[in-house]
């Protein structure tokens, strides 16, 4: 396989040799690892790598993943963090419009007619920054003599890898985990990994979102082993039934071997701890390929919620012919049941209350280059300030944000990385060229972001809602994606706003009315008129600069409508970006139009509850009162 | 004749003065209001206080157009014409001009109390006009009574009240009121209490803005520590208290900037060094909204009409000691 930069034109091309996205559980060599939760099979790349940054595809180094080229030129970068926040190429806030708006013509591929490829639109663009990063590297001890596979946790926005010269796999959807198998390259010592990011490919179109526009290795970068035996997927399904006491837990697991043949009389064992590590349920499944177990009883569980985010813990422990231990796996689970009762949405048999944020990834050091501490604070923000929900706009979030949730019992609204307003929120709305719209070319694409959300966050009891993405319009493509996330059964409700700007896609896209920013009377007016869905606002309560005035009136209605069932604050953080001030040398904030970045929005992505620093707005007391009164 | 209970009244060339135990004040007809006001030997205005009008446009402000509708009531703010000065000692009229009527007294005047009163005349169109009364009683305490007066034609007001600029920094204020930044369509997080509050904040939005406001105020003091006397060589924190009147309540904001400085600022860097304090007393405040920030207005009962009148008042006083 070789790579091809018309990939980047492509809208049918956004996975080359990548692996298939699976399950966030974590693998380990030994029960004591996993005991422990002490993993020897990972491998950390973050740190220095050398870097280079070009304007455009020509003229970037194109040998620079050859194990003998001469990289005395290139220079430094941190992984992970944005190419623009090292100072390699221009910071950019723009909201809806694309950010090349007035400076280059453009149309997706396709939009126009069959006949529009639109080839060298990126790839040979006069403007499109390339990063080339290399690294050098030898495996860790625990990862020497096993397959070795890579993940991105984040790479914006299209990536192509390469191993010891040997070209390995291309990537896009900037927000989920991009995998590839490095086995038949990796070495002990001595590896070069290059990889080249794009800052534009047709994904561009896909990931409008209002925000900074980055590009870069922003996420961890870490490399796994997979013993001869190795859980690729694990998809735990527990369930609360009906009774609000008993539950039913199914499993589903995925194996691979490094044969092709699994061992004979291997098996995999799985338990089923509580907090106190006592075992709730266990056996012993014969090891295949793909293995089913049907859905258990259990007669009494400790149910998952916000006031008690009781987590479970699933162990599988694979063990080979021999009764050996080749690999164990573990995630943490959790029983509740989300569903719609004479079109209310119901928790654990009881009416459902959104007392919301949306929440970007953000930082004023790093941008969307968030830390641990970053993260855990947010956390505690939301618990002081009774806020229960999070919508993860407009993309999936970082691993562990998702961990933080199901420990602190924060409902999750998972939004699938897709915001394409700059192809229908023109001056109005207008959607004479929209993407993805129906066009099947751009099908595939959106469904494999839908995928990547489901199959990658699958097991996490916060997650309630999947989410399409945002502001996108809808047709035929958004519909499929809703289809794939109803197909999966799951129990979850699937959520989806831009149906109002189209409502023949009323029946078959969003199980719930979403609306943004509607005033008050829109909602009476909507549950006063046979509503068919139940009511929620998936952003409301503009929080740019000192707003937050009038909420009374949006609360009330949850006393007034038992289908109006709360909403998500625009936003959680402010976003903006420390920079240095030119006349006094202080640190100060900057926002768009700070960087000579044009055409921008200037300060409008500064909508949060607690400033770009996290300390909190003056109106987030009034929040935590009214998030306060239900619950 | 007690003289230490009873308010002395200097009926000057071309100014009233009052003193007493403690406080001493000039009233100004060339600076059109009150241009002194001491108490405990500490000057408290660095300039004449003065009818404000306008609010550092928020965010929603900008996105409701409000500046398009509104945007004369910025003028209003910044300049204003005073016609008119009605003085009284005991509730008796005294001639204004002073001189050289003021030649029959040979001294200050005893009294019990004595009031000044401005009249102030708008740029806007149509104009309208603002009546300021301070009553000065023996002890010293200031009345202050405004009363706007509603005028049919005029867009709606972004804020009502009365500014006073202080000389210096304030080192600190305590109110009696609702905890945090309030307005009057976001309060109900707000905890009644006494709370204090160290410096001066400015709360610090992306874009400098209208900030720190607080709703159902009975009482605020600022204390300062720093004066603008080259004379005196030591700084000894004192303060000055502004109270609503029986069973009212009143609005206030205390900054080191006038709404100009907030308004001409993009970045929180922008605003110059603090140097005085801007305590802004407040008889009307439009609510901040929050539907959206690209048109919604306000909610309807958070509008200021500039076609009613508006009457409120304050009291200027010692802190509790």
């Amino acid at each position: 396989m070789q790579p091809d930069m018309k990939w980047l034109d492509d809208p049918q091309t956004f996975r080359v040799s990548q692996l298939p996205a699976h399950s966030d559980h974590k693998i380990y060599a030994s029960v004591e690892e996993m005991e422990r939760q002490d993993s020897s099979l990972y491998q950390s790349l973050n740190g220095t790598w050398q870097f280079a940054y070009s304007k455009n595809p020509m003229s970037r180094p194109t040998e620079f993943y050859q194990t003998d080229y001469d990289a005395g030129g290139f220079g430094e970068i941190q992984v992970p963090c944005h190419i623009e926040m090292a100072g390699y190429d221009k910071i950019h806030y723009i909201n809806t419009l694309y950010p090349w708006e007035g400076k280059v013509y453009r149309r997706p591929a396709y939009a126009l007619g069959k006949d529009k490829t639109e080839e060298g639109s990126f790839s040979e663009a006069e403007y499109n920054p390339v990063g080339s990063y290399r690294k050098l590297f030898d495996l860790d001890e625990g990862l020497r003599g096993k397959r070795v596979c890579i993940c991105f946790e984040g790479a914006e926005q299209a990536i192509y890898v390469w191993l010891n010269g040997h070209f390995v796999g291309y990537a896009e959807d900037s927000f989920t985990p991009s995998e590839f198998d490095l086995t038949p390259y990796i070495k002990e010592s001595g590896n070069l990994l290059a990889v080249e990011v794009y800052k534009n490919s047709t994904a561009a179109y896909l990931e409008d979102q209002d925000f900074f526009r980055f590009f870069g290795i922003y996420r961890d970068v870490v490399l796994y082993a997979k013993p001869s035996l190795h859980v690729e997927d694990m998809w735990v399904k527990p369930v609360l039934s009906a009774d609000n006491q008993s539950g039913t837990l199914s499993l589903q697991l995925k194996v691979s071997g490094e044969k092709e043949d699994l061992p004979a009389d291997s098996v995999a064992e799985f338990v089923m701890l509580d907090r106190e590590s006592g075992v709730c349920m266990k056996g012993t499944l014969p090891l295949e390929s793909e293995m089913d177990l049907p859905a258990q009883t259990l007669d009494s569980v400790n149910p998952w919620s916000n006031s008690n985010p009781y987590l479970y813990r699933m162990e599988i422990i694979l063990r080979d012919g021999q009764g050996n231990v080749v690999e164990t796996a573990a995630c943490d689970i959790g029983f509740r049941r989300i569903e719609i009762c004479n079109k209310v949405i119901m928790f654990n048999g009881k009416r459902f209350i959104i007392n919301g944020v949306n929440r970007h990834e953000w930082s004023a050091e790093g941008g969307r280059c968030i830390t641990m501490e970053d993260m855990e604070w947010d956390i505690e923000c939301f618990k002081r300030n009774n806020i229960n929900a999070v919508r993860t706009c407009h993309y999936p979030d970082q691993l562990a944000w998702y961990e933080l949730c199901d420990k602190n019992g924060i409902y999750m609204m998972s939004e699938t990385n897709l915001e394409s307003h700059g192809s229908w929120q023109k001056d109005a709305v207008e959607v004479s060229w929209n993407v993805p719209g129906s066009l099947p070319e751009w099908k595939e694409a959106v469904v494999d972001r839908a995928r990547s959300n489901f199959e990658t966050f699958k097991n996490h009891p916060s997650i309630l809602f999947w989410s399409l993405g945002n502001e996108s319009y809808v047709g035929d493509d958004i519909e499929a994606m809703q289809t794939f996330f109803k197909e999966k059964d799951d129990g979850r409700l699937v959520h989806y706003e831009g149906v109002v700007h189209n409502r023949s896609y009323e029946d078959t896209v969003s199980e719930v009315e979403s609306r943004m920013y509607a005033t008050p009377d829109e909602i009476i007016e909507y549950l006063e008129n046979q509503p068919k869905k139940p009511f929620i606002l998936c952003e409301y309560m503009h929080d740019m600069g000192n707003s937050i005035g009038g909420m009374k009136s949006y609360i009330d209605l949850l006393d007034r409508f038992e289908m109006y069932q709360g909403g998500f604050i625009w936003d959680y953080i402010d976003q903006a970006v420390y920079a240095q001030d030119k006349v006094t040398g202080q640190k100060v904030l900057c926002y768009g139009g700070d960087f000579d970045d044009r055409p921008s929005n200037y300060e409008f992505s500064g909508n949060g509850i607690v400033f770009a620093d996290r300390t909190e707005k003056p109106a987030i007391q009034e929040v935590k009162y009214y998030y306060g009164l239900h619950d | 004749m007690d003289c230490t209970t009873k308010l002395q009244v200097i009926v000057g060339d071309a100014t009233i003065g009052m003193r007493g135990e403690g406080f001493s004040y000039i009233f100004s007809g060339a600076r059109a209001g009150m241009e002194s006001l001491v108490r405990d030997g500490k000057e408290w205005l660095y300039r004449s206080p003065m009818p404000t009008f306008w609010r550092a446009l928020t965010d929603n402000d900008r996105g409701c157009g409000l500046a398009l509708k509104s945007g004369m009531w910025i003028g209003a703010d910044c300049f204003i014409k005073c016609v008119g000065i009605m003085v009284s000692i005991d509730d008796t009229p005294i001639t204004v001009p002073m001189a050289p009527a003021n030649n029959v007294y040979g001294g200050s005047v005893p009294a019990d109390k004595a009031a000044v009163t401005y009249v102030y005349e708008t740029v806007t169109q149509p104009p309208t006009q603002v009546t300021v009364k301070y009553e000065v009683a023996a002890g010293g305490d200031i009345h202050v009574q405004v009363h706007y007066e509603g005028k049919k034609g005029l867009p709606e007001l972004p804020v009502f009240g009365m500014r006073f600029v202080m000389p210096t920094c304030a080192e600190r204020y305590r109110y009696e009121g609702l905890s945090g930044e309030t307005y009057p369509d976001r309060m109900a997080g707000g905890v009644p209490g006494i709370y204090e509050i160290k410096g001066l904040p400015v709360t610090p939005y992306l874009v400098p803005q209208d900030c720190n406001m607080h709703m159902q105020t009975k009482w605020v003091e600022v204390y300062r520590s720093t004066i603008l006397d080259n004379s005196c060589k030591e700084n000894t924190e004192s303060g000055i208290r502004f109270s609503a009147q029986p069973g009212k309540e009143f609005a206030f904001a205390c900054i080191p900037y006038t709404a100009m400085e907030l308004e001409n600022a993009t970045h929180q860097e922008e605003l110059p060094p603090a140097r005085r304090t801007v305590l802004t007393v407040l008889g009307a405040v439009r609510g901040v909204g929050g539907i959206n920030s690209w048109g919604a207005d306000v909610e309807a009962p958070y509008h200021i009409s500039a076609e009613e009148d508006i009457d409120y008042g304050f009291y200027i006083g010692g802190v509790e000691k």
